[in-house]
């Protein structure tokens, strides 16, 4: 999964959004370092789409256009939970290696 | 083309997308760019409307999502993922020569200075030791190719991408310096070579993204020695015993070897049952344009020489007919060819 696609999945794991909701939220959940543009979204939207990950929530009306919300599906938030072991499971390999487990280390950093 | 100015210019971008693609999604992308822009303060997204334009970035980005979708991987009409499926077979054929060819030139080197007990070869088939920048940058490119091929048929695009298009950089600066210093060889075929086989396959590795298929990377490895020892071999044996006259130059061995590659394709292609063949002939007829288009560009050199233009014209005349035996298979591909679906954790 690639790190879009994992931001996107994450920023609907908070409840329902439209295409520019999704971007905002995107930006937001990863500090800024993320920022997708709107070919590079429906792209991923595409994918997860196909591949049973989100489905349209509902159409809302907004400014005389239709707003369309994307939700995750059950095996989309599947997903979403073992990729995020994924992720956590790598990190710790990472604190490990570098001395920063443990409660002193935790203190140390935090 | 309804709505405020804005609106029609995204409208405008979006057609880059294919037809299947805009009925699906074009309402919501235009909705997620004005959202993008307005601020709900009625004066200013007023004049944002009438005079906005959408960002180079934007774009880029629709442009790049439309090559994804015209290059189908999983998931895509038939017609889109057979072009993509023939497109990236097409690319991984010329990777392949130039593997070859750099194969060649490792061999050679080796042989030349007798390494693992070989004996010394003849004369006329001594590789010189690069002396200068320019040969040794060459020699590094000739042999980086084959890590080229590799990487890309064991499926690692990005790498693959990144090396490739490094690798063309110095023969672009060759021909650039050429071309101003007044030594080119030849008016257009240098050029013909870079554009075909390193620039437009290098573009091309765009096909290449998350959603394509992997390659056979087993078929496709095991190629590259089979290319050197029915290729490669026949032609140092050739140049060994003085008979490398008889032999066609770097165009007319590749138009002759696409149309062996068609003639030997033929029988499946027109075999109805054998599944799969579209995509096959629509890529022969892929590299059979590449061919054909180099070798009428390298005509241009034989201008004095009627009786080379004479042999090129024919070399041309054996492509044309033999990938006019897939042709009608190739047309076929496009309807005949399903995209695997998605699988259920592909995402992006």
């Amino acid at each position: 999964m690639t790190g879009q696609a994992f931001f996107v999945l994450t920023a609907l794991a908070g409840g329902p959004r439209h295409g520019y909701g999704i971007v905002g939220e995107v930006a937001d959940l990863s500090q800024g370092r993320v920022e997708l543009k709107i070919g590079s979204l429906y792209g991923v939207l595409d994918r997860l789409a196909a591949g049973g990950l989100i489905e349209p929530d509902r159409e809302e009306p907004h400014d005389g256009r239709l707003r369309r919300y994307y939700r995750l599906t059950r095996d989309g938030r599947r997903a979403l939970a073992e990729e995020a072991e994924v992720h956590a499971a790598a990190a710790r390999v990472v604190r490990a290696r570098l001395g920063l487990t443990g409660p002193a280390a935790a203190g140390a950093g935090g | 083309m309804s709505g405020p100015g804005l609106e029609r210019r995204y409208r405008r971008v979006l057609r880059l997308l294919p037809g299947y693609y805009r009925d699906a999604w074009e309402e919501d992308m235009v909705a997620a760019f004005l959202d993008s822009w307005l601020t709900g303060d009625p004066e200013v997204d007023a004049a944002v409307l009438t005079f906005c334009r959408p960002s180079w970035g934007e774009i880029a980005s629709v442009a790049g999502l439309g090559v994804r979708l015209y290059l189908g991987g999983a998931g895509t009409p038939r017609r889109y993922f057979a072009w993509g499926q023939a497109v990236r077979r097409a690319v991984l054929a010329v990777m392949l020569v130039h593997a070859v060819l750099g194969l060649n030139v490792l061999v050679r080197t080796a042989w030349s200075r007798r390494l693992f007990g070989l004996p010394a070869p003849p004369a006329s088939l001594l590789a010189v030791t690069p002396s200068g920048v320019w040969p040794t940058v060459f020699h590094v490119v000739n042999v980086a190719w084959i890590v080229i091929f590799v990487t890309l048929a064991l499926g690692h695009y990005r790498t693959a991408r990144l090396l490739a298009a490094l690798a063309i950089i110095p023969g672009l600066a060759a021909l650039l310096q050429a071309q101003f210093t007044g030594i080119m060889p030849a008016p257009f075929g240098p050029w013909a070579w870079w554009v075909l086989f390193s620039l437009a396959p290098v573009a091309a590795m765009t096909a290449f993204h998350t959603g394509a298929p992997p390659a056979a990377r087993w078929s496709w490895l095991l190629a590259l020695p089979t290319g050197y020892l029915l290729v490669i071999v026949p032609l140092l044996v050739a140049q060994a015993t003085g008979n490398l006259a008889w032999v066609p130059d770097f165009s007319g061995q590749c138009c002759l070897l696409v149309a062996l590659a068609c003639l030997a394709h033929a029988p499946r292609a027109w075999s109805r049952q054998a599944v799969g063949s579209g995509v096959w002939s629509l890529t022969l007829a892929l590299l059979a344009a590449v061919a054909g288009a180099y070798r009428i560009v390298t005509l241009t050199g034989y201008a004095h020489d009627p009786h080379l233009i004479t042999v090129s014209l024919a070399e041309l005349i054996i492509l044309v007919a033999a990938a006019a035996l897939v042709a009608p298979d190739a047309a076929r591909a496009q309807t005949a060819t399903p995209a695997p679906p998605y699988r259920g954790t592909i995402a992006a």
